[in-house]
């Protein structure tokens, strides 16, 4: 059996569908702006390990952005 | 300040050419130049942490016109694991050292390339958000695992 006989079919036709799209286009339709409280209120972060910035986002910021850990 | 746009990845991937700076596009933003279908808020690079980079990559931004102090030049210049800039005409994430991910150098081997612009592999994007295990991550990893093996058939036909 093919990988792609494996895969959902409602994602095989969204995968298919993005790949008969010019990625400029692809970018229009990915990359979405909205406003995430505390996370764009500082115009630079900087952290030494990814541990502390995972720390900072689980201590910071609000559960509903999902940037907590599983 | 709007959506990211495909001329200002066009911007990256053309300046840091000319300076040389070694980088590649990862998670969410890398999938969806692979060709991932999927929504995300900002671009993250992976750039490579030498010093010799860091230089290169503190000049293509200011050039893409980021405003920096001298501080927060030096810790791009010095690679601090993770760096989250606003401070320019599009929001970007320099994640130096990725969850997953041992060594830059494995990774710009696997590396692909779009339209000139250096991407992580599937397989790689995904070892990061498994390692980082947020739960933003967790409902798309099941669909970028498909999308993997879409892309992975694809690249064998």
């Amino acid at each position: 059996m093919s990988a792609e006989s494996e895969i959902q079919p409602d994602w095989l036709a969204e995968f298919e569908a993005a790949a008969r799209r010019p990625l400029a286009q692809r970018f229009r339709y990915a990359f979405v702006r909205t406003y995430k409280p505390v996370l764009d209120d500082a115009r630079f972060r900087s952290f030494e390990s990814m541990e502390e910035y995972r720390r900072w986002c689980q201590d910071n910021l609000p559960d509903w952005l999902g940037y907590g850990r599983v | 300040m709007g959506a990211f746009e495909y001329r200002q990845a066009e911007e990256i991937r053309d300046t840091f050419a000319r300076h040389g700076v070694r980088y590649l596009f990862i998670g969410m933003s890398g999938a969806i130049i692979l060709g991932f279908p999927d929504t995300t808020q900002d671009a993250d690079l992976f750039p490579e942490r030498t010093p010799a980079n860091g230089r290169a990559l503190v000049a293509g931004l200011r050039e893409l016109g980021f405003s920096l102090t001298d501080t927060e030049a030096a810790e791009i210049e010095r690679g601090k694991d993770f760096v989250q800039l606003k401070n320019g005409p599009f929001d970007l994430d320099l994640v130096f050292a990725p969850d997953g991910i041992e060594r830059f150098e494995d990774a710009w081997q696997r590396r692909v390339i779009v339209e000139g612009f250096p991407v992580c592999h599937p397989d790689d994007i995904i070892a990061s958000k498994v390692a980082a295990n947020r739960i933003k991550d967790r409902e798309s990893l099941g669909r970028l695992r498909s999308f993997r093996d879409y892309w992975v058939g694809k690249r064998k036909a």
